[in-house]
């Protein structure tokens, strides 16, 4: 976004791209079907289902290139241009291959004050990449993200559109990407208030009996 | 009847209706951009804000609660409301900018918003001159901005599709243009992709915006952003005049505006009739406008040498002088008007040859219920409320065997492949045609060049039976007073006379219509053909055949007339 400022420049995008997705790989399964079909007859009309379908499709392909989205669009009844309006809408949505875990790490106001930025170049400087990049070995992409609601537990990052990590340090992030190597995603942790710990057990989830919730707030290093 | 209040004043309504139509509709200038009245309101340029507010009512009685003065005590909604997707209750009360300058100043900043990165190229815009965002700026906007810094730069001049082009940086995302794809044309083709200051329309990824309506977007952007590929910086607004006419690509009769500079017919915009094609205007209909300004007749001929139209005229008379009627074949036109044809069929009954015919020109499989019909003429249903039948080539063909002269009116048989130009030789050919390039012309002994619908007075009757006049929208060479007289009334510029600001002499075409030629021809065998004009003539026409009750030029006016479907054999 910081570049964005200094050069406000919106590139087309390729008008006429050679589909990524092989031809026999582009489908729905039938139990993909029956989901978006459970998820189509909670709203008045198919439309209303498109970005849970858009969800599921990135889950099973990983991005979305255009055929993609067409598969969705055709899947819902609904229009290609209406339903790559809305891809394009979000930037959840990925529209080109990324890295196996997409790192957005949060540099909106209450971050940056307590040093998204400097949680952000620390992980640039150790995966040797820029935001917007992914690592050679195509294992993670950093990104820069607008704010993610979770200011009470700030900088943090959110790992692939799922997970948070709050509070980060320099050593949090070490311990980030060497987990991730592993292919181990932390844990869901609950973000709480202090007065509310002790209350609801510090779980945010109904879905699940028991969370981690965090205890002391650290302070970053700008800061300090 | 249900009230609302306007700035004071009071207006009485009935039914659901929307505030800012409403407005408009009676002379309260609301700036708007996103509204158009045939697509739903998004309400999301924020330009039309005006303060609603609704009488005060005790909640345990439920009466309007009253001032100390006995008035109603009127509580406005705490912000202002877009009037475009307010719908209108009884004792509203609305204030518009002429009242409130919270409404004025909100108006104001909205512009300011709107133009933080709309590029200032007004001087190279299409738009400029009849954009709604220069006009609104202008009466409403601020005096100057307050963004210091760069503006966001979007995609430029992108092909969207084979006829339109998109300036995403002018786009100020009113959504018109989507709107149109997804309710009016329903092709949808296009969506606006990204969000906040990135914005813009586009086609999705391997779709192009080739629908056959795509043009009326450009018509209904407020803004420069989309523009036409065929007519981009071909003429400024100012420079053109325009005339209020009719369509001659289809029989749905579109009402068109014809813009015209230097006597050339620059562009096709549609103008809006609620019977017919209510805003919008096909692109065929658009962009088939060059045979107006191309490959058009230097005068008449004989036998293939310039001759004044005296002689030409007189030509023709001799050709028809003494021939037995019944060996004379009459081709009418469904491109000529119902006057040309009239008189055409009054022509053939005064030599005593049987009832013009024309031939059809009909694409099966090209209409598509909406604007664009299988007929490809403008008057096949005019020609046959006068009691001419179409004929097939063959038909056509077969009379000719037995025939000395054909004289054939803004057609071209040998195109049509009713006959070969040798087939003509031993037949006598009288044409009026409109381009050099009709095949006919080879086989013409007397060719009377005719004026076409953009330079003639004139009906044609759509395919629902719509009666609709042609006027003028440029000048031919030669005097004409009617011509002349016509174009004055219906030109806004009130061009008529050498002496008018845009008299221009350049790309005069030397034709006469076929209310002028007619006549002339049937004088030199004898027979008066006096009118004083083809308003005349559509007088006698209406009076004398049941099938064209009513349609009267004063009747007919900008809008036509619908003719009973009575008295009509197809």
């Amino acid at each position: 976004m910081a570049d964005f400022i200094k050069h406000p420049v919106v590139e087309l995008p390729e008008r006429k791209p050679e589909p990524v997705i092989p031809a026999d790989q582009l489908h729905f399964s039938e139990d993909e079907k029956k989901q978006i079909q459970t998820w189509i007859s909670r709203y008045p009309t198919a439309d209303g289902a498109v970005m849970r379908a858009l969800w599921l499709a990135q889950e099973k392909f990983s991005f979305l290139p255009p055929e993609v989205i067409q598969l969705v669009a055709d899947e819902l009844g609904m229009p290609y241009a209406k339903a790559y309006g809305v891809a394009t809408f979000y930037t959840q949505y990925f529209k080109e291959k990324k890295g196996k875990y997409v790192l957005d790490v949060c540099t909106c106001f209450s971050c940056q004050l307590c040093g998204g930025f400097d949680m952000l170049h620390y992980l640039e400087e150790k995966l040797g990449v820029h935001k917007g990049e992914t690592t050679a070995d195509g294992v993670f992409t950093v990104q820069e993200a607008e704010c993610l609601g979770a200011c009470g537990s700030a900088p943090m990052l959110q790992i692939t559109n799922g997970t948070y990590v709050h509070h980060l340090t320099k050593d949090k992030i070490d311990a980030l990407v060497d987990a991730l190597r592993e292919d181990k995603v932390p844990a869901f942790t609950s973000v709480t208030l202090p007065q509310d710990e002790d209350e609801m057990g510090g779980n945010r989830r109904t879905d699940v009996a028991a969370t981690e919730s965090y205890g002391v707030c650290p302070v970053s290093e700008t800061t300090r | 009847m249900a009230k609302v209040t306007i700035d004071h004043q009071t207006f009485e309504y009935e039914g659901q209706q929307g505030l800012l139509q409403f407005c408009l509709d009676h002379g309260v200038d609301l700036p708007h951009f996103c509204y158009h009245p045939a697509m739903s309101a998004p309400a999301n340029c924020r330009q039309c804000l005006v303060e609603v507010g609704m009488p005060q009512r005790d909640r345990a009685t439920g009466d309007v609660v009253k001032d100390d003065a006995g008035n109603d005590v009127i509580q406005f909604m705490p912000k202002l409301q877009t009037s475009c997707s307010m719908q209108m209750a009884d004792g509203m009360v609305v204030k518009t900018h002429r009242s409130s300058e919270l409404v004025k100043r909100a108006q104001k900043d909205t512009l300011e918003f709107l133009l933080i990165n709309h590029p200032l190229d007004c001087p190279i815009c299409d738009q400029a001159g009849h954009c709604p965002l220069q006009n609104q700026a202008y009466k409403h906007g601020p005096e100057g901005s307050r963004f210091e810094f760069e503006k966001v730069h979007k995609p430029k001049h992108i092909d969207l599709g084979p006829r339109v082009v998109l300036d995403g940086e002018r786009c100020i995302n009113c959504t018109r243009c989507v709107r149109f794809t997804r309710e009016v044309s329903e092709s949808h083709q296009l969506t606006i992709i990204e969000r906040g200051v990135r914005n813009y329309p586009m086609t999705p990824p391997g779709v192009e915006f080739d629908e056959p309506y795509s043009m009326n977007v450009i018509d209904i952007c407020p803004v420069g952003a989309l523009t036409s590929k065929d007519h981009r910086f071909k003429a400024r607004i100012w420079e053109m005049s325009k005339t209020p006419s009719v369509s001659t690509v289809g029989a749905k009769g579109s009402n068109v505006d014809y813009w015209v500079k230097d006597n050339q017919i620059m562009k096709v915009t549609p103008r809006t009739n609620m019977e017919v094609n209510e805003y919008w205007l096909a692109d065929e209909e658009r962009l088939d406008y060059r045979k107006f300004n191309e490959d058009r007749p230097e005068g008449p001929t004989v036998e293939g040498a310039p001759v004044s139209w005296d002689m030409g005229w007189k030509a023709a008379a001799d050709c028809l002088q003494g021939v037995d009627g019944s060996r004379i074949v009459f081709l009418g036109s469904a491109w000529a008007t119902v006057e040309d044809n009239y008189l055409l069929g009054r022509l053939a009954a005064a030599v005593g040859a049987s009832a013009p015919v024309y031939l059809p020109h009909v694409e099966s499989g090209h209409g598509d219920n909406w604007l664009r019909t299988d007929d490809r003429t403008p008057n096949a249903q005019g020609c046959e409320r006068l009691g001419i039948r179409a004929i097939s080539p063959a038909g056509l063909k077969a009379r000719l065997e037995s025939a000395d002269v054909l004289y054939v009116m803004e057609d071209d048989p040998v195109a049509s492949g009713a006959c070969s130009v040798e087939d003509l030789a031993g037949i006598k050919v009288i044409l009026h045609h409109y381009n050099t390039t009709n095949q006919t012309l080879a086989a013409a002994d007397v060719a009377l060049p005719a004026a076409m619908a953009v330079e003639t007075v004139g009906t044609y009757v759509n395919m629902d039976g719509h009666a609709q006049r042609l006027r003028p929208a440029k000048a031919i060479a030669g005097v004409n007073r009617t011509l002349s007289m016509e174009i004055g009334k219906c030109r806004a510029d009130r061009h008529g006379t050498p002496f008018d600001k845009w008299y221009n002499e350049s790309n005069l075409v030397d034709c006469q219509p076929g209310w002028v030629s007619l006549p002339e021809v049937a004088a030199g065998l004898g027979h008066a053909m006096a009118y004083k004009g083809p308003k005349q003539i559509m007088e006698e026409v209406s009076n004398a055949l049941p099938s064209f009750k009513g349609a009267t030029y004063p009747a007919m006016g900008e809008h036509g007339v619908r003719l009973e479907t009575a008295g009509v054999t197809a």
